[in-house]
């Protein structure tokens, strides 16, 4: 297990660095640099120009990049060029802001999605069954900005129930419960999305392993219909699910960006996207380094988990039975 | 083990619940408390310049917050780096500046200018001699001195430092201190303009002394409030990056007037709609520019007051004259009957009338309507007329083609491509009424929106395109314009991006800054306003505006209300304003 995780650890850091080249190399042949997304009108190129070797972005870009990754490894994430700001002033806070939302409403989705998905197998089609579809389509089919602004429309501007946007409330003491009241529209717009996907696979998962010959046998055996779901299938159904949820977690990280900017949420996602337009190619590397290590941890937990849930898989010295 | 764990989910799920009860009922309460005075509190009294009600008798009253907004958080607030609406908003309430413009645009020495009074010109007006009020401080309490103007004005020339005052104080050669409260600024040449340059925040020189140019950029003065010494009436105290910006009274404030607010929070928002909704909702109280399409549901609503009328930017349709952008090396635009063709052919009141919705005002050169520069009847004034057009793209030697009806010479076709930038509404709408309007009198043209920042890099500074859509802000109310139309500007390094050349047209824009006498400066630019006008490097559409929206609690003396018309008007003697709670 140990040797394992070391040389996936090893495989990942690779990747990882491959991931910062092409990423530095794309991001620079994007027209359009820094100091030319602050262009404003009355001003001639020949300033910009003179900022841009202020900042050293006249350098060539081989040089631009091993400065950077220089930094990356004693630990110094780099500077904003727009206004010389450290990244990870920027970046952790942002981190933090977006585990909260998406957190909140990953676990809202999954405490509603996975015993909703397990009974609805085992009442095909029934009024649950078919309400969850429902949901479902709606959680598929609902572009998230429109249903955010719908919930603002609705909740907040006509009924003032709850907050329209932010984090917390300008001029109060910052309290759970004002955290709480900013969290409940945005995490219902994410939870719908993360409530689609989640219940179906809770379902089908289940569905699949309901069909299986053992759980014939052990109904044969007259065990009892309940022993037989949660003893006998719950426990394989989760294999998959556990597999989407370690895939899903850097999403965590990432944010959603749209609903961010909705709910004006000081998060990942805005903030990635405000980078990107500025071509901010410090801020948009320290992104995607974050968002690399996630997915590799991401698998890696879901490994494990397999492990923890079903003693079946072992991990070989082959690397295991990664899926 | 998976006993405990599903006692874990229980508590944890009733704890959210808990939660969840105890923030309805804290924040409704809040809600309502704060609501309710304000509701009653809201009378139309909030002075808009077309408000027929006088303010109520409610005297400004000290305190409160004001919280306005945005949709991009600042770059750097160093007055010698400022080159955003953002950071420009900022040191608005931050830094004095040596002088302050009225109503009308003209130069002042107000009481919360750095200057005792008008610059001393002299008779060949060469020389500016800038006396500085003796009570003017920074907020680490020394003086505002001689030696911070020298100091702001001899970066701001230094081309290292990259800054985009550059422009203004070039012709500057030299700024002497005469006693610790007067400098003397000489120059070069008589450059009328200059007056305007003084309207200008200056920096700290025992701040920054030993900053070189090259390094000011990554200096964190300018980015770190804490490290950020100001002069204005209010300090930088906190900035929440992408979030908010609190701006406190600064209780040790050297001026006369002091402001009334005491806390502005400057919020910033992903986008304009964002930044609507949450005036509406109260959020928060004054918004710079509600988009066209949002005003009337605005208006709808009733809480909000709203500022429009024109502002101080025009769009234009520009043409390119360098042949090279051009199939075979064909520029479409040379002939000047043609041009004047476009110009008549383009129905610009009926685009103020449906998609600036009134608020705009026809142009016909570069200067703004009803300001001192303005040609009048001078400049050639061209109506919307499709048979003048046609008859004139005749006299140039254009033929209908019998298959489709596109217009034809020496065998090229008239077919162009006008690009403008995405995302902005407004042009899309105007770039589909060039595209009919031009139909109409058999010109193809094919509209193409790229993204911003490509388009300046890769189209507009290089001074490639074919035609182009865009629009200048301007910074100053001074009408000189040589860097956009002289031919001293082709790219790469000046801005007359459509390679224009009037030699007529290049000497009258220094004629006209070479004096600081404003009626030999009136004479020189209704020449220029008739000139341009008849040549047509551009067809000058209109000048826009932009809709300022306060909430209920901001209120101030009708003297004192926002001007849409001046750069940063928005925030027209917001040392005046008060709030209500």
């Amino acid at each position: 297990m140990t040797e394992y995780l070391i040389r996936r650890v090893l495989q990942s850091v690779l990747v990882i660095f491959l991931i910062t080249i092409l990423t530095f190399l794309l991001i620079h042949a994007a027209p359009g640099g820094p100091t030319q997304v602050m262009l404003a009108p009355g001003l001639t190129p020949e300033i910009f120009e003179q900022q841009a070797k202020n900042l050293g972005l006249d350098q060539p870009i081989p040089v631009q990049y091993f400065h950077w990754i220089g930094d990356l490894l004693q630990g110094d994430l780099g500077y904003t060029f727009k206004n010389h700001i450290a990244i990870s002033d920027l970046l952790w806070p942002r981190i933090g802001n977006t585990i909260i939302l998406m957190g909140a409403a990953w676990l809202v989705s999954l405490l509603i999605a996975i015993p909703w998905g397990i009974y609805n197998s085992t009442k095909v089609y029934g009024l649950s069954d078919q309400t969850a579809s429902f949901i479902s389509y709606l959680g598929f089919a609902m572009p998230t900005f429109w249903f955010g602004i719908l919930l603002q429309q609705w909740l907040s501007l006509k009924l003032d129930w709850f907050p329209l946007s932010d984090m917390h409330t300008r001029g109060k003491e910052d309290s759970i419960a004002d955290l709480f009241m900013h969290l409940v529209l945005p995490v219902t717009v994410l939870a719908l999305g993360f409530l689609a996907s989640y219940m179906k696979y809770a379902r089908a998962s289940m569905l699949e392993v309901l069909d299986q010959d053992y759980i014939r046998t052990a109904r044969a055996k007259g065990v009892k219909e309940r022993k037989v779901v949660f003893r006998h299938a719950l426990r394989n159904a989760l294999i998959p699910i556990i597999t989407i949820l370690g895939l899903d977690l850097p999403i965590l990280v990432g944010g959603a960006a749209l609903t961010e900017n909705v709910f004006n949420w000081p998060g990942m996602g805005r903030w990635f996207v405000e980078m990107a337009s500025a071509r901010e190619y410090s801020a948009l590397m320290a992104v995607t380094i974050v968002t690399a290590v996630m997915v590799v941890i991401g698998n890696l937990l879901a490994d494990i988990l397999y492990v923890v849930v079903d003693p079946r898989v072992k991990l070989g010295k082959q690397g295991g039975k990664a899926a | 083990m998976a006993k405990k764990r599903k006692w874990w989910s229980g508590l944890l799920v009733l704890s959210l619940v808990g939660v969840l009860f105890t923030g309805c009922s804290t924040n409704n309460t809040a809600g309502s408390s704060t609501n309710a005075p304000a509701a009653t509190t809201a009378p139309a009294e909030s002075a808009a310049p077309d408000a027929t009600e006088a303010p109520a008798a409610d005297a400004p009253v000290d305190g409160g917050t004001l919280v306005t907004s945005s949709f991009s958080d600042i770059v750097n607030i160093n007055p010698l780096l400022v080159n955003d609406t953002a950071s420009g908003d900022v040191a608005q309430f931050v830094f004095a500046k040596l002088y302050n413009l009225d109503r009308e645009g003209n130069v002042q020495a107000e009481d919360w200018s750095l200057a005792a009074a008008l610059p001393e010109i002299s008779e060949d007006g060469l020389t500016y001699t800038v006396k500085l009020k003796d009570t003017a401080k920074w907020s680490d309490g020394q003086p505002v001195v001689a030696d911070d103007v020298i100091y702001t004005v001899e970066m701001a020339k230094n081309k290292e430092t990259g800054s985009p005052l550059i422009s203004a104080f070039d012709k500057v050669k030299s700024v002497e201190k005469v006693d610790d409260h007067t400098v003397m600024i000489t120059m070069s040449q008589v450059y009328a303009p200059f007056l305007y340059a003084l309207v200008q925040e200056i920096v700290p020189a025992h701040v920054l002394k030993d900053v070189k140019p090259t390094e000011m950029q990554k200096n964190p003065y300018g980015t770190d409030p804490a490290k950020t010494v100001t002069s204005g009436p209010w300090k930088w105290t906190a900035w929440k990056q992408g979030e908010s910006h609190t701006l406190d009274a600064d209780p040790n404030y050297w001026g006369t007037v002091k402001p009334h607010i005491a806390q502005v929070i400057y919020k910033i928002y992903a986008d304009q709609n964002t930044e609507v909704q949450a005036i509406m909702k109260g959020d928060t109280d004054h918004i710079s520019a509600i988009p066209v399409t949002q005003v009337e549901a605005v208006k709808a609503d009733g809480k909000i007051d709203i500022i429009q009328k024109p502002g101080a930017q025009y769009e234009y349709v520009n043409f390119n004259f360098d042949g090279k952008n051009f199939p075979d090396g064909y520029g479409l635009f040379q002939g000047q009957k043609t041009r004047q063709a476009i110009a008549h052919a383009l129905n610009r009141q009926g685009m103020v009338d449906n998609i600036l919705k009134g608020v705009g005002a026809l142009m016909n050169a570069p200067f703004l309507p009803d300001t001192w520069a303005d040609p009048g009847d001078a400049a050639v004034n061209y109506d919307y007329n499709a048979e003048t057009a046609k008859k004139l793209l005749a006299e140039d030697g254009w033929v209908a083609d019998a298959k489709d009806g596109i217009l034809v010479k020496d065998g090229h076709r008239f077919s162009f491509e006008l690009q403008y930038n995405a995302g902005n509404s407004r042009r899309e709408q105007v770039a589909a009424v060039i595209q009919q309007n031009l139909k109409d009198v058999g010109i193809e043209v094919k509209p193409k929106a790229i993204d911003f920042a490509a388009w300046i890099d890769q189209n507009v500074t290089p001074g490639k395109y074919q035609a182009l859509l865009l629009a200048w802000s301007l910074n100053t109310p001074d009408p000189d314009a040589e860097s956009i139309f002289s031919s001293k500007y082709f790219p790469p390094a000046g801005q007359n991006s459509g390679w224009y050349k009037n030699e007529k047209l290049d000497k009258l824009w220094v004629d006209g800054y070479s004096t600081v006498d404003q009626a030999k400066r009136k004479e020189i630019y209704k020449e220029v306003g008739k000139e341009i006008s008849t040549d047509l490097p551009y067809v000058f559409l209109y000048q826009y505006g932009q809709a300022i929206g306060t909430g209920p609690r901001v209120h101030w003396a009708e003297e004192d209300a926002p001007e849409p018309s001046l750069g940063y008007g928005q925030f027209f003697h917001a040392i005046k304003w008060w709030v209500t709670e």
